[in-house]
C-alpha cells in the first residue's frame, strides 16, 4: 500500500459515491412505462408514460388542452392532455407524459409534457470524458513512481 | 537558465494542481449534474456541454503551449521544454479525441447525426490529425536533437489551424453552434455558466497536472537513458585504462 494507491483509491471511493449520488438523483425521472403496459397493469396514482404521437390523431382545444392517441410497440393509448400550453406537442413527436391512468373511461390524463431525456448520451459523454483521462493519469504517476526507483537503483553498471 | 527555475517551482506546487482540479471538477459536475435546470430547448441532454466545452478548451489551450514552446526551443534549444513539447502534444492529442468523441455523443440526440462535416467539426478533427502527426514525426526521427527541431516546426506551422478553429462558426454558419461566450458578452444563463467554468477551470487544472506529471516522466526517461549511457561508458573508460 504505497502513497500512490492510497491517493487513487481516495479519488476512485469519491468517483462511486458520486456515481452513486447522482443515479439516486434521476432515478425517479428514469422509470417510465410504455402504452401497452399501462393498459395491462392498469397502474395507480401518478405514472410517466413514453411514446409518440400518432399522426392523424391530435385535436387541440384552445390553448392548455388537447386529445391524441399515444403510440407505443404494440398498443395506442388515448390521452387528454390539460396542463400549460405545450410547446413540444407534435404529431410523431417521441415524449414523456406525466399524469394518471383512468380505468373506468379508458383514458390517459396527462397534466405535463417532458422531453425524452437522452440519459444514456449523457452517461456515455460523461464516462468517455472522464475515464480514459483516469486512466492515463494513474498510468502516468505509476511510470513515474518507477522511473524513480529505477534511476535510484541504477547507480552501479551491472556487468553482463 | 531561468526557465529551468521557473519549471522547478512550478512544480513544487504540483500536488496543489492536482488537488484544486479535483475539488473543481467535482463542484463542477454536482452543479452540471445535479444542480442545474436542463435546457428549454435541448432538455437534459445539454448537460453534455459541461464536459465538451471544457475538453475542446483545453485541447486548443495545449496546442497553443506546444506551438508557444516550440518557438521558445528553436530560440534557446533547451531541452527540458522540448520534454514538455513532447508532453503536450500527447496529452492535447488525447483532448482532442475526446472532445470530437462526447461531440458526437451530443450530435446524435440533438443533430440526430453522429457525424458531419461541418466546418468547427472539420476543422477540429484536423488538429487531431497535426497532433498525430506530430507524435509519428518524432518517433520516426532517430537523432534526438533533428527530433526536437523538426517536430518544432512543425508545430509552429501546424498552429494556423487555431484561428481556423476559432472563427470557423462565425466564417462558415453550418451546423455547429457559434460560441456562446465571447467578446460581445454573455449569451447563455447563468444557471449554465456557472457549472461550465467550473469544469473549464477544473480542466484546465487536470490539463496542467497532467503536463507536469508527463513532462516529469519524459524527463527521468531521458535522465534514466543518460545515466546508464554515461555509467556504460565509465565502465567502458575504466576498463580501457586498466
Amino acid at each position: 500500500m504505497t502513497n500512490l494507491h492510497r491517493r487513487w483509491g481516495g479519488v476512485f471511493l469519491v468517483a462511486i459515491v458520486f456515481i452513486v449520488l447522482t443515479y439516486n438523483h434521476y432515478r425517479d425521472n428514469l422509470a417510465s412505462l410504455a402504452p401497452e403496459q399501462v393498459k395491462q397493469e392498469t397502474p395507480a396514482g401518478e405514472i410517466r408514460v413514453l411514446g409518440m404521437v400518432q399522426g392523424g390523431t391530435l385535436e387541440t382545444r384552445g390553448a392548455g388542452e388537447a386529445t391524441f392517441a399515444l403510440l407505443g410497440k404494440s398498443a395506442t393509448l388515448p390521452v387528454h392532455y390539460q396542463g400549460p400550453p405545450p410547446d413540444n406537442l407534435r404529431e410523431l413527436k417521441i415524449l414523456i407524459l406525466i399524469g394518471t391512468w383512468n380505468a373506468d373511461r379508458q383514458v390517459f390524463e396527462a397534466h405535463d409534457i417532458g422531453i425524452v431525456p437522452n440519459y444514456g448520451f449523457i452517461a456515455g459523454a460523461y464516462l468517455l470524458g472522464l475515464l480514459p483521462l483516469a486512466l492515463l493519469l494513474f498510468a502516468m504517476t505509476r511510470r513515474v513512481h518507477s522511473l524513480y526507483e529505477e534511476i535510484k537503483a541504477s547507480t552501479l553498471y551491472e556487468e553482463e | 537558465m531561468t526557465i529551468h527555475r521557473v519549471i522547478r517551482k512550478v512544480q513544487r506546487f504540483e500536488g496543489w494542481f492536482g488537488g484544486g482540479a479535483l475539488l473543481c471538477l467535482i463542484a463542477g459536475l454536482y452543479l452540471g449534474l445535479i444542480g442545474s435546470p436542463p435546457d428549454y430547448y435541448q432538455g437534459e441532454v445539454v448537460r453534455i456541454m459541461y464536459i465538451h466545452v471544457p475538453l475542446a478548451h483545453t485541447s486548443l489551450l495545449g496546442y497553443t503551449i506546444l506551438a508557444a514552446g516550440s518557438l521558445w526551443y528553436l530560440w534557446k534549444r533547451d531541452p527540458i521544454v522540448d520534454n514538455m513539447c513532447q508532453a503536450v502534444a500527447a496529452l492535447s492529442a488525447v483532448f482532442t479525441a475526446l472532445a470530437l468523441g462526447t461531440g458526437m455523443i451530443w450530435g446524435k440526440p440533438t443533430w440526430d447525426t453522429w457525424w458531419t462535416w461541418d466546418a468547427r467539426l472539420t476543422s477540429f478533427t484536423v488538429l487531431l490529425l497535426i497532433l498525430i502527426g506530430y507524435l509519428m514525426l518524432r518517433t520516426f526521427v532517430d537523432d534526438p536533437e533533428k527530433e526536437a527541431r523538426y517536430g518544432a516546426i512543425l508545430a509552429i506551422v501546424g498552429f494556423v489551424d487555431l484561428p481556423i478553429i476559432h472563427f470557423s462558426v462565425e466564417w462558415w454558419r453550418t451546423l455547429h453552434q457559434p460560441q456562446s461566450i465571447s467578446m460581445r458578452g454573455v449569451s447563455i444563463s447563468s444557471g449554465l455558466l456557472v457549472p461550465l467554468l467550473f469544469m473549464s477551470v477544473g480542466m484546465s487544472l487536470l490539463f496542467s497536472y497532467m503536463l507536469m506529471v508527463r513532462t516529469q516522466l519524459l524527463y527521468l526517461d531521458r535522465l534514466l537513458h543518460a545515466k546508464k549511457g554515461r555509467l556504460l561508458s565509465q565502465f567502458h573508460l575504466s576498463k580501457s585504462d586498466s
